[in-house]
């Protein structure tokens, strides 16, 4: 096992010097530039030669591989930079942005997994009951909403009309209450979902009707389905533990929650490669480290996946 | 067992988050002071109850990450804040007055501009001297790139409050160039932190500061310039539209700018509740034709068909009709254009050898006319870009739209399109100059549109250095007209400045058609 920790973590290496080179040379190749951007933020014109010196000053002038490279080399000695947006350092941006994303990602997903859970196995369990059916259209709407619609319905129902909670109030724990939930929505909608089709699968299973036919109590063959299916559903969380670190632009916008998303989204409007750079570096980890995390999870789950490596 | 003890306990504590998320109502009292307010304390008796302090909410759509003045466009914030004050501001009716200068002059030659300054003080009491405003351009100067060409310049501190400022060449537009809020005078001094405490002049200090988020600001006690009227402001940054529209409905803000078409219907249908301003702005949507790539008669035929009032009525309100780049009412805004006329764009497309053909299109030797408009995704101008689509389409012109993310070094870089939208401050502090400097010069970024002649070059360099204000707005006027009669520009909108406030909420810059002023001395909310 250690073995393959550290073959996957050499893997990261790879996948961060492809990732971020790749993003350096989409963005290069892009039109525009951050001199030009920073120069004209708002709308007044400037010459030519000064946005040229400008972009002297920034070494934007230079060529690709130089920039790239010498971005690089900082990068492996833990310096990512400064933003050519205003100057700050991108790992502080980045750490602000990290800290407001991990709250409210790990916020959400916990709601989401708290109501989902329950409910696709109750659901499982009274296939087409009334709660099934019910369950299953309000997951299915809430999959198909789309989050800005969810966020301003959740603005205009809780604060314009109930005064529940205030609007201003970000980066707070009220603050966090309607994010939290514009983002919670659609992935239980979605776990539910794909949870209660994979204990429908486990239950289908000869052992499960053999176990029935035998009269073991039916706590304990739950118990087996849940385990047998954990593996899909550590899957399916991890996938959007991946996502959700990422941030989410429209909600955070809507919310003005200052996490990694809208970061990344002003980054890339302004062409401000450091902190783009910086922010492709993190996403590509988390998810490195989230599949790796999975996989061995797996077989802490299944010791027999051990045997044949460890995983997917 | 364990287990089943662990759930209950997390179940109870989620339901008392959310009885205590729930049981608190947020009240929609606009002058709510917020916790540790540092506004006046009330005077009165114990058998009056205090006065309630006055303390505005308003939302901002932008926010950055310093309070340095000087650099990048942090100064547009610090003045809206009204943090920071310059030598001179620009009034509603686009006049320059004097504000932290008391008055200026002019040296003969048009080279030594002097400036006596105002009895002003910083917030800390420090008295605003000649040598602190000139180490204040310096540094201006020295950080922010946008004033490279100003480096040519001396600032010199004759006296006490005497300020002198010398220029290689005559610079008429030295006094609209000092309203810029990058201009800002802080104590450079005392300032330790320029980056969140900025030590200036303004009506109010800052209070709290989360870069790139909210601002807090409080009455300064030692306001140079009169009384001020709040005790203190918080200005919330929220940079999406249906979030600042949600916060007025729900009480959670007293006003705003920046109201995009969709809020603005909703106010309007409740004007006891909500009090619109629109006055218009100085951001201008234009076009370009591309005369190497259009004949004379097509570009006028464009011309005679873009019908800017219903444009603007389509907006609904958001722009006003544009007939040149400045507003009507300015004395370089005296430019005339011929009405939307289809029948005689038809007949010029015709005069032009074109035919119409069984489509509804004009076609000249077998080949339609087509035309690409280019734009982006800003402004508004992706609905101009459709409107004008159409209203081509109703006299047989067919146009393709292009959409490109970054025009400046897309399409306007390249010089590739027949028709090209864009969107600028046309006037950036009651002046021509800046503007007819950005679109006409031949060594401008439309210059590959065919447009610039020596006739127009002279005229322009004629502007740059004639201090006659009269003379300069006749030049304007009519290096305007002309990029009009050449069928070279088409003037679309000047979008409007459409602010939103409750009753008695005032004088929150609401009638400067600027972007870069806010809260003043005389903001007010009863």
């Amino acid at each position: 096992m250690i073995k393959y920790i550290g073959r996957r973590l050499i893997h990261l290496v790879g996948i961060m010097i492809a990732v971020s080179f790749l993003t350096f040379l989409l963005m290069y190749l892009s039109p525009g530039d951050a001199a030009m951007k920073k120069l004209n933020a708002q709308g007044v014109s400037v010459s030519e030669e000064i946005i040229e010196k400008t972009r002297e000053s920034m070494g934007l002038n230079r060529p690709f591989l130089v920039q790239y490279g010498d971005w690089a080399l900082r990068a492996l000695q833990g310096d990512l930079g400064n933003s050519y947006k205003d100057g700050f350092p991108v790992a502080d941006k980045l750490a602000r942005g990290l800290r407001y994303t991990t709250i409210l990602a790990f916020t959400s997903l916990a709601l989401a997994l708290a109501v989902a859970l329950p409910l696709s196995i109750l659901t499982a369990l009274k296939k087409d009951s009334l709660l099934d059916n019910i369950t299953r259209l309000f997951s299915f709407i809430g999959n198909s909403l789309p989050n800005f619609l969810i966020s301003v319905l959740l603005m205009y129902f809780l604060c314009v009309k109930a005064h529940l909670l205030p609007l201003t109030a970000n980066e707070s724990v009220k603050g966090l209450v309607m994010p939290c939930l514009a983002l919670s929505i659609p992935i239980c909608g979605r776990f539910i979902r794909q949870f209660r089709a994979e204990i429908l699968e486990q239950l289908s299973r000869p052992y499960v009707s053999g176990a029935m036919l035998r009269g073991v109590k039916q706590r304990y063959i739950l118990k087996n389905v849940l385990h047998n299916s954990a593996i899909s559903i550590l899957t399916i969380v991890g996938l959007s533990i991946g996502t959700l670190m990422g941030g989410s632009v429209v909600v955070e916008t809507i919310f003005r929650w200052p996490g990694l998303g809208k970061l990344a989204m002003d980054a890339i409007t302004n062409r401000d490669y450091p902190v783009i750079q910086g922010f492709v570096l993190f996403t590509s980890t988390v998810y490195v480290l989230i599949n790796l995390l999975i996989d061995i999870a797996y077989s802490w789950i299944d010791p027999r996946l051990r045997e044949t490596g460890g995983g997917s | 067992m364990k287990s089943r003890k662990l759930f209950a306990l997390l179940l109870a504590l989620c339901m008392i988050a959310a009885l205590a998320a729930c049981g608190q109502k947020a009240e929609p009292a606009p002058a709510a002071a917020p916790e540790g307010s540092t506004g006046t304390q009330s005077t009165g008796t114990e058998s009056e109850p205090p006065a309630e302090p006055r303390y505005l909410k308003m939302a901002v759509n932008f926010a950055y990450p310093s309070l340095d003045a000087h650099k990048d466009y942090y100064g547009w914030y610090t003045q809206i804040y009204g943090v920071t004050e310059t030598l001179f501001r620009i009034d509603a009716d686009m006049s320059v007055k004097p504000l932290l200068a008391k008055s200026s002059d002019v040296s003969e030659d048009g080279l030594t501009w002097t400036f006596e300054l105002a009895d002003a003080y910083f917030s800390n009491g420090n008295p605003v001297t000649a040598d602190m405003v000139a180490r204040n351009f310096r540094r201006l100067v020295e950080v922010n790139e946008r004033y490279d060409d100003w480096a040519a310049f001396t600032f010199e501190a004759k006296d006490e409050k005497t300020l002198t400022i010398t220029t290689p060449d005559v610079f008429p537009t030295m006094l609209v160039a000092l309203t810029d809020p990058e201009f800002a005078i802080m104590d450079l001094d005392a300032t330790a932190d320029f980056d969140n405490a900025p030590i200036a002049t303004g009506p109010f200090v800052i209070k709290s500061f989360k870069p790139e988020g909210d601002v807090e600001v409080v009455r300064s006690d030692s306001y140079w310039n009169g009384d001020v009227r709040l005790d203190g402001a918080t200005l919330f940054y929220m940079p999406d539209a249906e979030s600042k529209l949600l916060a007025m409905q729900a009480g959670e803000i007293d006003c705003y700018t920046s109201v995009d078409a969709a809020a603005k219907e909703i106010y309007e249908a409740d004007p006891s509740s909500y009090n619109l301003t629109v006055i218009p702005g100085t951001r201008m949507q234009f076009y370009v034709l591309n005369k190497t790539r259009l004949s004379d008669n097509v570009c006028a035929a464009v011309n005679l068909t873009v019908d800017c009032e219903a444009i603007a009525a389509y907006l609904k309100g958001t722009t006003s009709a544009a007939v040149g780049p400045f507003v009507a009412s300015a004395p370089y805004g005296q430019v005339t254009k011929p009405a939307p006329d289809p029948a005689a764009a038809r007949a010029l497309l015709e005069a032009d050898g074109y035919v119409l053909n069984a489509d509804g299109y004009y076609e000249k030797d077998g080949k339609v006319l087509e035309i690409t408009i280019c734009h982006y995704k800003s402004r508004q101008l992706p609905d101009l870009a459709v409107l004008m689509q159409e209203q081509l389409k109703n006299v047989g012109i067919k146009a393709t739209l292009v959409v490109q993310e970054d025009p400046d070094a897309g399409y306007v870089a390249t010089g590739d399109y027949d028709i090209a939208l864009y969107c600028m401050i046309a006037d950036t502090g009651g002046d021509p100059y800046y503007c007819v400097d950005a679109l006409y010069r031949e060594s401008g970024k439309w210059a590959k549109a065919g447009f610039p002649t020596d006739e127009t070059e002279a005229l322009i360099n004629k502007l740059q250095f004639e201090t006659d204000i009269d003379q300069r707005a006749a030049l304007a006027n009519q290096i305007v007209q002309m990029s009009i009669d050449e069928n070279a520009f088409g003037y679309v909108g000047l979008f409007n400045k459409v602010s939103v406030a409750r009753p008695g909420v005032t004088g929150f810059s609401e009638n400067i058609p600027f972007d870069f002023y806010g809260l003043t001395a005389d903001t007010d909310i009863a």
